[in-house]
């Protein structure tokens, strides 16, 4: 791709940026939120025109009008969000579109579907709906689906963001036997470690410019991470936790899954003031379910949930947000925020019976507003004004204004589900710094993550989940990445 | 993308034209005769303000349900049992207690033919659309039973009741010449003012449209999202009844077979006009009222009257490709 520039009204999302991809290779594309890498890719399989640019497609200039167009030419793209409907079987997801005629021959698709499958590696249950695939299952089966369209050059945007270690570096090695055969990968990511192991060349954008390429290994991790935010990295903090009365408790929690299982089996925690508390562990493992019980969204099986010494096993949300409990849920599009509706509106959601925002049954405006504007200043969500839609916002933002507002009012325990997940590197420093400060006051925090360094580098006690049953890490272990690795798979 | 638009508003005129040319009456002369209809005359006006009146309240009522994510396809039948149980109230006390202790009585009968649609969708996931639907079947035939037997008027052939006495009737706020106009206008008009109101102003208003917008991100924000639901059927209902009282009080001083022409359906399309914001449902019960007192004119021309329907469908349309092409757009 060549001087591709990108406007969207008086903002220059691209500026010149040219981008030079080797066959053959899994090339990263690293920078910040807003720094253009979405926008680049969109660019790059036909969902955006550039205002001027070229793109070279083994050395012949191509316009790409749609992503259609992209994909008959050998171009698609696996997004943050996936397309795959749960209702229909793995294998009708993979046809769809792409079927080949008129009339379905899911005979020949099953035998086509299955090889694919076999030189990745991958196995699937056909005849299953797709709901019943886990993250990873999802992202492997969209990738299959742009091989089954004989993509050669396939963007992959976050694709390790829901997956666990091992899940990711298999992945990877899929990736890389893609890579082997002669086709191009592009990741978007902004975890560093697996650009180191995983990748042959890094491409750096900031502000809409491309800053520099190099191959992979010619920079350390530390010196890639200041040329993504184009300073000097402020140190994280070493933060002295001093843990005082137990805010957030539970005892013999058993909580049901969807299917009726019993996701989260006698789970004993204890939170305390002043701590922030990381639980790791693969996806699946019944963290969701415990996210959503502590939240009142989802009913207790049996055991007991205290809060701040009073039991809310049986007590609405709103109840509990009322004592001081605030959440950030796991999928902020369907779970924290309105997308239709403006940030004011968005920032009083969750707390709208609270005394301080209405008077009597009517709503208080101005102390909405005065909400809104804190809760859109304290990460630097990017936005015209507050009137705007949150839709209107990129994934990024939308999980600052999220993050913000779960602290801005009266907040004493917080329960997040991967808060950092598509933040960059500054965002997520600033986001824990905030946690810190938070349990510094008094608050505390659990944090459930899928990404265990981040874990290690911010938490100030680790807890693992595996299949329902919630453990701590033996003495002398507790930052033990390999100890904690195993009890996540359950092998320790 | 302006352009497209423009078309689009073209595209629309021209098969309004289309449609009225089809019918054998030059164009132009029609489109005058149809404006002249309805705001030429003191009695166009009354007429079409008469007839907005029950749009006004239908239209709030559909509102109120699509905001909170629900399609009240049942306005129409809570309208008619609405209607019924204002008659029958009002033809038992006589007087201004009789006309409130009726409404109090429609709004009831509107909110509890929307109970079990609601209940069934809130707590058992099942398609209000549907219900509501079936609702409406029951309530026409039935309140039709009621009129053409045990409330039929002694000595009448068709299924209706007998008229309200004169005292149990809403006056007419002004009456100057031909003109008239009622008090139920204005009480629609609160009707619409109120909804407005409690969506930009209440905390229950905030959580209805929270529900509707996005329930899930309701849930987690602690709004009861199943009693939201089932309060905005209710609700919903209730001010669909409360236009039926309206209708009995102010203009038919009874309750008969062909209580509605289907006010409960143009209602939908006035909600759907009103694009969102509560004050839009005025404007837009005004322009239905206008086309249909405007066509109803026409039909001296020797047009058939069913152009109102074909017209409404028109400007529902064409509203609909403008909207959900923004939102396409928009991605």
């Amino acid at each position: 791709m060549d001087a591709v520039t990108q406007n969207f009204g008086s903002v220059r999302a691209l500026d010149s940026v040219g981008l030079e991809v080797q066959k053959g290779t899994v090339h990263a594309l690293l920078g910040e939120n807003g720094a253009g890498k979405t926008t680049l890719m969109r660019v790059l399989y036909g969902a955006l025109q550039p205002q001027s640019g070229k793109v070279f497609l083994d050395g012949v200039e191509t316009t790409l009008r749609s992503p259609a167009e992209a994909l008959r030419h050998g171009i698609g793209m696996v997004s943050q969000h996936y397309a795959i409907i749960p209702e229909l079987t793995a294998l009708d997801n993979l046809m769809l579109g792409a079927e080949g005629g008129a009339i379905l021959d899911r005979k020949a698709a099953r035998a086509r579907a299955q090889s694919l499958a076999d030189s990745m590696g991958f196995q699937f249950d056909w005849d299953a709906a797709a709901a019943e695939l886990g993250p990873a299952g999802a992202q492997k089966l969209e990738i299959l689906k742009l091989l089954w369209r004989e993509v050669d050059v396939m963007i992959l945007d976050e694709p390790t963001a829901m997956l666990s270690p091992e899940d990711a570096d298999a992945l990877y090695a899929s990736l890389r036997g893609l890579a082997d055969q002669g086709r191009t990968v592009i990741v978007v990511t902004h975890r560093l470690s697996e650009v180191t192991a995983h990748c042959d060349h890094v491409t750096i954008l900031r502000q809409g410019k491309n800053v520099t390429d190099f191959p992979v290994g010619a920079k350390s991790q530390h010196e890639t991470a200041e040329l993504i935010v184009g300073k000097a990295l402020s140190p994280s903090a070493a933060r002295s936790c001093r843990p005082g009365e137990v805010l957030l408790e539970t005892v013999r929690l058993d909580v049901r899954g969807d299917r009726g299982d019993v996701a989260v089996r006698q789970v004993d925690l204890g939170l305390r003031a002043g701590e922030v508390v990381g639980v790791a562990g693969v996806d699946g493992s019944g963290q969701r379910e415990l996210v959503q019980a502590l939240l009142g969204v989802r009913p207790v099986l049996s055991g007991a949930i205290r809060l701040v010494g009073s039991d809310i096993t049986r007590s609405s949300a709103r109840q509990r947000i009322a004592l001081g409990l605030r959440g950030i849920p796991e999928d902020r599009h369907e779970e924290g925020v309105i997308d239709d509706h403006d940030l004011v509106t968005n920032a009083t959601l969750g707390h709208q019976r609270l005394a301080a925002f209405r008077r009597g049954p009517v709503l208080d405006r101005a102390a909405s507003r005065a909400l809104a504007g804190k809760v859109a200043t304290m990460f630097e969500t990017k936005h015209s004004h507050l009137g705007q839609k949150m839709k209107e916002l990129s994934g990024g933002n939308q999980q600052r204004f999220v993050n913000a507002r779960a602290l801005a009012h009266e907040a004493k325990v917080l329960v997040a589900f991967q808060p950092v997940r598509g933040l960059d590197i500054e965002a997520t420093r600033r986001v824990y710094a905030a946690l810190g400060e938070f349990a510094d006051q008094g608050g505390a925090a659990l944090v459930v993550s899928f990404d265990l360094d981040e874990l290690l580098e911010f938490c100030d006690r680790i807890v693992v989940m595996h299949s329902g049953h919630l453990a701590s890490p033996p003495t002398g272990h507790e930052r033990d990445r390999t100890m904690i690795g195993a009890m996540m798979v359950g092998t320790a | 993308m302006n352009l497209k638009l423009v078309w689009l508003i073209v595209a629309g005129a021209g098969l309004v034209w289309a449609v009225v040319a089809s019918t054998g009456t030059p164009p132009p002369d029609a489109l005058r005769e149809m404006f002249s209809g309805a705001f030429g005359s003191p009695q166009g006006w009354r007429e079409t303000l008469k007839e907005s009146t029950p749009l006004l309240v239908l239209g709030a009522s559909v509102f109120l349900a699509l905001k909170a994510g629900l399609f009240n396809i049942g306005a129409d039948g809570q309208f008619v049992v609405g209607g019924l149980a204002a008659a029958v109230v009002g033809l038992r006390v006589t007087g201004p207690g009789g006309v409130v202790l009726g409404t109090l009585a429609a709004c009831l009968a509107g909110s509890a033919w929307a109970l079990l649609p609601g209940w069934i969708k809130a707590y058992r996931g099942g398609h209000e659309v549907i219900t509501t639907i079936m609702m409406n079947n029951v309530g026409r035939l039935a309140t039709t039973a009621l009129a053409a037997g045990v409330l039929r008027a002694p000595g009448q052939q068709n299924a209706e009741t007998p008229l309200l006495d004169a005292s149990t009737t809403l006056p007419n706020v002004v009456q100057d010449g031909a003109f008239r106009l009622n008090w139920a206008f204005f009480i629609g008009l609160v009707a619409v003012v109120v909804t407005a109101l409690f969506f930009s102003r209440t905390v229950a208003g905030f959580e209805t449209a929270a529900t509707g917008s996005n329930s899930r991100a309701s849930l987690f924000a602690g709004i009861d999202v199943r009693r939201t639901t089932l309060a905005a059927m209710l609700v919903s209902g209730a001010v669909a009844g409360l236009a039926g009282a309206l209708q009995v009080f102010a203009v038919k001083h009874q309750f008969n077979a062909d209580f509605s022409p289907g006010y409960g359906f143009d209602a939908l399309g006035v909600a759907l006009l009103a694009a969102g914001q509560a004050w839009f449902v005025i404007p837009s019960a005004l322009l239905f009222g206008a086309l249909a007192r405007g066509t109803s004119a026409l039909s001296i021309m020797g047009v058939p009257k069913g152009l109102n329907g074909v017209l409404l469908g028109l400007v529902v349309l064409v509203f609909a490709a403008v909207r959900y092409r923004k939102e396409a757009a928009n991605g």
